[in-house]
């Protein structure tokens, strides 16, 4: 597969200033992405991937904001636009869909409005035309008699249905980028999977990119190509899905992976990582997951820098798992 | 305002669930029927503990049989049950009595007061709005700016000082001193499209601008703190991200989406006090001696002209139901899930 770069990511840092000081909520993110490609982010709650994916669309609001690094995207330092500048990529070359479809869109406009300002705000087009262009979509996300849902208030759709919606505004300018923030958390398993299944054949069909945001790493395993792992605002592990589920290296992913339901066999407890996420203003000096690693010595208390398992799997640990075994593999 | 509120946000206030609009609001009529004859009662009692009118219609110096043959002319002589039965029975007829003073109908003098109140009380009305929400909004999307530091200290000041006060303040500044403004009465009025308004002419313009800016002053203030709440909860919700996403420009965030969200709130509350604005120029007309209904109430309390004032408690309470109605209704049009409930059957 060659494909080119999209989004390049440096030394990404987002702060939050509070009474007791600025709190980075993503620490030295260094992430690329290629044209078409999926990547799926996985955190707990906290672990600051929703603000990883504002941050790319330059949607940190005060009293948080980008303080370092670099996010280039389609060869563009994009860190210093002025607002207008993020008006014509937002919704335009890079589109973001939230967690909850319920909330997302405006309760007192029509459907069809909502979606026809979409490309209004970036296109000269009458509304006539742009109304040909969203029942298409519609069409597209497998809305069916598209005329009636764009004539109808939010409120008269199904929570499945207004997910579509916004996925069908989200790729209406068919966008280089889609960040997809826990898209279906929020609906029930058999419209999660079906929605699942149409974002990736959507994005395979126009060509987009996607960052898919999840806490689930089941889900992510089903639509990324590569998989990030997020903890306390860094990524601690990245790799091709394949591998890195075959493999995982650093402890926290392997915690992930062994918590997970599907893993575990019946009739036993379920396992969980112990402790909690550690608070951004009081986070450890070295590794960040150290205190709830059982593999941790004073070797940790240094930050762990980025080391290479195998060609693109990277992990931050000093004792990562599985290392034995990928050398093994390459000798 | 705070019982306006309480009353329209009672289960009672808002369209049920499954009901057709039309039983709605033939509900609501029945239920206003009750409350207004409930208030007559009230208010014909009340009225007939504080002095007797005839005092203030006879010559304290009238033998004693001249004074008696007025308190039968007006009825006055008969227990105050009978009283109230004769006045209940013209009442339902659309008579509510006629006027002690003025000897003519008490729903005829009041018709000829109402316009110019209500001209008083709409253009107060408009100031309010176009004044208070832009404002609101700015403060609103700017929590921290200094403009918000002022107008939201404006808007305090707005809320405490009182009207009456701030009416005589304005009449010695712009009339007295500065010569610019008339300092009483309506001015010449025109008629337009049917209406008779001093608002179309320049001289009743300049006659209106004071007394609709003292009426509307605190309605500005009310306005502000409304909108202002309204958009700082509202630009925290996720449509407004989402809709930022999108790439929509500021100004059409907040037109398209902020406004129509802000505004239901706004409009419940304006509706209401609109009626408050008629019920309560009271104080405004009487120091702008405009001729409204204000005056004339007050006029008719002070010489206990017993018909005026019970016929004008009455319209009040009666605008009051009404509005309630129609914000309802407008509320419906307003917010499509309120529709919905109300178009199901």
């Amino acid at each position: 597969m060659t494909r080119t770069g999209l989004l390049s990511i440096q030394g990404l840092r987002t702060e939050f200033s509070t009474p007791d000081g600025p709190l980075a909520a993503v620490n030295g993110v260094d992430l690329e992405i290629a044209r078409g490609d999926v990547l799926g982010i996985v955190g707990e709650s906290g672990s600051g991937k929703t603000v990883l994916g504002l941050s790319i669309m330059g949607l940190v609001d005060r009293p948080g904001r980008v303080t370092a690094g670099r996010i280039a995207f389609d060869g563009t330092d994009v860190t210093a636009f002025s607002e207008a500048q993020w008006q014509g990529l937002r919704g335009n070359r890079i589109a973001m869909i939230f967690q909850d479809p319920t909330t997302s869109l405006n309760p007192v406009q029509r459907i069809g409005t909502q979606m026809i300002e979409a490309i209004q705000a970036h296109r000269d087009i009458s509304s006539g035309a742009a109304w040909q262009i969203v029942r298409e979509a519609m069409v597209r996300v497998g809305i069916n008699s598209p005329d009636e849902r764009l004539a109808a208030y939010p409120h008269q759709l199904s929570g499945g249905m207004r997910q579509r919606v916004v996925i069908a505004i989200a790729l209406l300018n068919e966008p280089d980028l889609i960040i997809a923030d826990e898209p279906t958390t929020a609906l029930d398993v058999t419209v999660q999977s079906q929605i699942l299944r149409d974002m990736r054949r959507l994005c395979r069909d126009s060509g987009s990119a996607l960052i898919w945001i999840s806490h689930d790493l089941g889900v992510v395993a089903q639509i990324a190509h590569r998989v990030a792992v997020m903890y306390a605002g860094r990524i601690v592990e990245q790799g091709a899905t394949m591998e890195l589920l075959k493999s995982p290296s650093h402890p926290y992913t392997a915690g992930l992976m062994a918590s997970m339901p599907a893993n575990s066999p019946r009739g036993q407890r379920l396992v969980s990582i112990p402790g909690g996420l550690p608070q951004l203003s009081n986070m450890p000096k070295g590794c960040s997951f150290a205190p709830r690693c059982t593999r941790a010595t004073e070797a940790c208390e240094v930050p762990p820098d980025l080391s290479f398992i195998s060609p693109g799997h990277g992990v931050r640990c000093v004792f990562p798992l599985h290392v034995g075994a990928a050398l093994a593999e390459r000798n | 305002m705070n019982e306006g509120l309480a009353r329209r946000m009672s289960a009672a206030g808002q369209p049920a669930k499954g009901t057709p609009m039309l039983a709605f609001v033939l509900r609501r009529v029945m239920q206003s029927v009750v409350v207004l004859f409930v208030m007559s009662l009230v208010v014909f009692s009340m009225i007939n503990l504080v002095g007797d009118p005839v005092d203030m219609l006879v010559n304290p110096e009238s033998l004693p049989e001249e004074i008696d043959r007025v308190r039968r002319d007006f009825g006055l002589d008969q227990p105050v049950h009978v009283q109230y039965w004769k006045f209940l029975l013209g009442a339902i007829s659309g008579d509510l009595g006629k006027s002690f003073i003025f000897g003519r109908p008490a729903l005829a003098l009041m018709a000829e007061r109402f316009p110019a109140t209500l001209e008083l009380a709409t253009s107060a009305l408009v100031i309010s709005v176009t004044v208070g929400l832009p404002l609101g909004v700015y403060a609103g999307l700017r929590p921290d700016g200094w403009g918000t530091r002022i107008i939201m200290g404006g808007s305090v000041l707005g809320i405490s000082i009182p009207t009456f006060w701030l009416g005589l303040m304005m009449i010695i500044v712009f009339s007295v001193v500065l010569g610019w403004l008339p300092v009483s009465g309506r001015g010449e009025t025109s008629r337009f499209l049917g209406i008779e308004s001093s608002a179309f002419t320049l001289d009743g313009l300049r006659h209106l601008v004071l007394p609709a800016t003292n009426l509307a002053l605190f309605k500005i203030a009310m306005v502000i703190r409304l909108a202002r709440a309204g958009t700082v909860e509202v630009m925290a919700l996720d449509f407004i991200r989402f809709a930022r996403a999108k790439g929509l420009a500021p100004r059409r965030i907040v037109l398209a989406h902020l406004m129509p969200n802000i505004l239901i709130p706004i409009v419940t509350v304006l509706g209401i006090e609109f009626g408050t604005l008629i019920a309560f120029a009271t104080v405004t007309e009487s120091i702008f001696a405009w001729p409204g209904l204000g005056k004339l109430v007050i006029d008719a309390i002070v010489n206990l002209d017993r018909p005026i004032v019970v016929a004008y408690l009455l319209f009040v309470v009666t605008l009051f139901l009404v509005l309630n109605l129609v914000v309802d209704i407008i509320y419906a049009l307003l917010d499509p899930r309120v529709r919905l409930q109300g178009d199901e059957t």
